[in-house]
């Protein structure tokens, strides 16, 4: 079943200091299944952070189209959630009103917010954390924070952007097995930007490279999930699939 | 000797921790003490600079005869009202000069420019129009507390994250939530600074329009007392007002700070 299509997507930029147009896409085509989880790696600057703010609907694009589940995208909305780079969090409010944050926007009762803030917290290990207020908690754990309130709106995509860059070597691998059960458990559509090869492979059924604002190719992952890095950092398969996207990345 | 001053500065570190008023006298004690020295070597005729405990009696004599908390009251409720028009006008004007880039390139320069025209400057017109009265006081109040609080908070919505706005956004909420639950909250250190300033200014305009307008409140009572030179009832004015903008930043500014800012960590803990 389809979910997300992804036409002859294009953004350029007028830059009033050169005087010229930038092209950061230039034309760029992708189906995601429902349930799928797909990785769009590729060198800073190949545009896939721009793809991902327009299918978020933070930009316009300049031509093309974006339909998810038979609608057209025009503008940000509860059913694409987002996980940032940045973390995001509200910092006045706590862990749990961050997280029920979405349903409340959607106008549900204040104790049915609360009762699904609490059982995504839970989901993520987070139960504890819940009166707590974001600058009081490492940014693993922010970052958890971030990824279950973006889930417990339920959104149709979730879409994040480099979202465990900015934590530590070891909680990243943390992170990355917790969305792998996460996902496993609640197949929610991934589209997952990063320019980390070993993430990419790690996370995703599908890999998508893309070079100067293009897809240059598309990789289906088979390995066997449950993923975890204990194992996969000897597997072979896992090796030489990584290497062989990193060829690509380093080519494009 | 120096084990001796390490003692009792431990001894006073605890104690401010056990009392903490007693770290906001404490500073004062050696300021009061050169005063007095200094009104008992006879340096000055008494009548030009007098000690503390006549400033204390004159204080008690005022309160008995019900004037000071009277004149406090006034000069004290004129802030208020003066104060709160001006944020419920410039919280609203600042969010939009912050959000809109249209109203920030209209509004800036006409802003900067009523800015520079200083509280008093407004004086000589405004007593043409309105007469030494109350309507006077609390358009020079209004002025001067307005403009710290449009500059800050238009400062802090503009320094509201992108990310969180978008966050927001994509959570559900609409453009008009996001201004309640996302900018507001974002600019509320911004605004408080803009609230300390406008506050302190306003004060300080307050007194100085007091001495002009003249009919009641602190600044008139100073006023009031060079006509008598009465320099004990001088001494005592200006100790009330730096007393009254103490608890006014100790007692309301300060501890709003500690709850909202410091708490959620956009602003550093001291």
């Amino acid at each position: 079943m389809k979910n997300l299509v992804i036409r002859n997507l294009c953004k350029t930029y007028f830059d009033p200091y050169a005087g010229t147009h930038v092209t950061a896409v230039s034309d760029v085509s992708l189906t995601v299944e429902q349930g799928e989880f797909v990785a769009i790696v590729g060198p800073s600057g190949c545009g896939k952070t721009t793809i991902l703010n327009m299918v978020a609907g933070f930009l316009p694009p300049t031509s093309g189209e974006i339909i998810l589940n038979d609608r057209p995208v025009k503008g940000p909305g509860p059913e694409r959630g987002v996980v940032f780079q940045s973390f995001a969090l509200f910092p006045w409010k706590t862990v749990l009103e961050n997280v029920a944050f979405g349903p409340r926007m959607r106008g549900l009762p204040q104790a049915e917010c609360e009762k699904t803030a609490r059982e995504y917290l839970a989901l993520a290990g987070l139960a504890d954390a819940a009166e707590r207020y974001p600058n009081e908690l490492s940014g693993g754990m922010q970052q958890r924070v971030g990824v279950v309130r973006a889930l417990a709106n339920n959104p149709e995509v979730l879409l994040m952007d480099e979202p465990f860059a900015s934590v530590d070597a070891q909680t990243r691998m943390t992170l990355q097995e917790e969305l792998t059960r996460i996902w496993q458990e609640r197949r929610p559509t991934i589209i997952f930007i990063t320019h980390d090869v070993g993430e990419a492979v790690f996370l995703a059924n599908r890999v998508v490279v893309l070079s100067k604002g293009a897809v240059l190719k598309e990789l289906a992952v088979p390995l066997p999930r449950p993923r975890v890095w204990d194992v996969l950092i000897e597997d072979a398969a896992f090796k030489a699939l990584s290497a062989q996207v990193l060829q690509l990345v380093r080519s494009a | 000797m120096k084990s001796l001053l390490l003692k009792s500065w431990s001894f006073y570190v605890r104690w401010t921790a056990r009392y903490p008023a007693v770290r906001s006298i404490v500073p004062f004690i050696p300021l009061v003490v050169l005063w007095a020295a200094i009104a008992e070597a006879g340096v000055f005729p008494r009548a030009f600079l007098p000690g503390p405990v006549e400033v204390a009696e004159s204080f008690a004599m005022l309160v008995y005869k019900g004037i000071l908390p009277e004149y406090l009251e006034d000069s004290v409720v004129r802030l208020v009202v003066g104060a709160a028009a001006g944020v419920a006008l410039g919280i609203p004007l600042g969010v939009l000069v912050g959000l809109n880039a249209r109203a920030r390139e209209m509004l800036w320069p006409v802003l900067l420019f009523f800015q520079a025209i200083g509280d008093i400057a407004w004086l000589p017109i405004l007593l043409i129009w309105f007469g030494f009265s109350l309507t006077t006081m609390t358009f020079v109040l209004v002025y001067t507390v307005l403009f710290p609080v449009v500059l800050n908070t238009a400062l802090g919505v503009r320094s509201v994250p992108e990310d969180l706005r978008r966050a927001a956004r994509t959570l559900g909420a609409s453009p008009a939530r996001v201004v309640w639950e996302v900018i507001l909250p974002g600019s509320l250190p911004n605004i408080i600074t803009g609230l300390r300033n406008g506050l302190g200014f306003g004060w300080r305009a307050l007194i100085a329009t007091e001495i002009i307008v003249g009919t009641s409140g602190i600044g008139f009572l100073m006023f009031d007392a060079r006509r008598a030179g009465s320099v004990v009832e001088i001494l005592l004015g200006m100790i009330v007002l730096g007393l009254l903008w103490y608890i006014v930043d100790g007692w309301i500014l300060a501890p709003i700070e500690r709850a909202t800012g410091q708490r959620w960590g956009l602003v550093t803990r001291e």
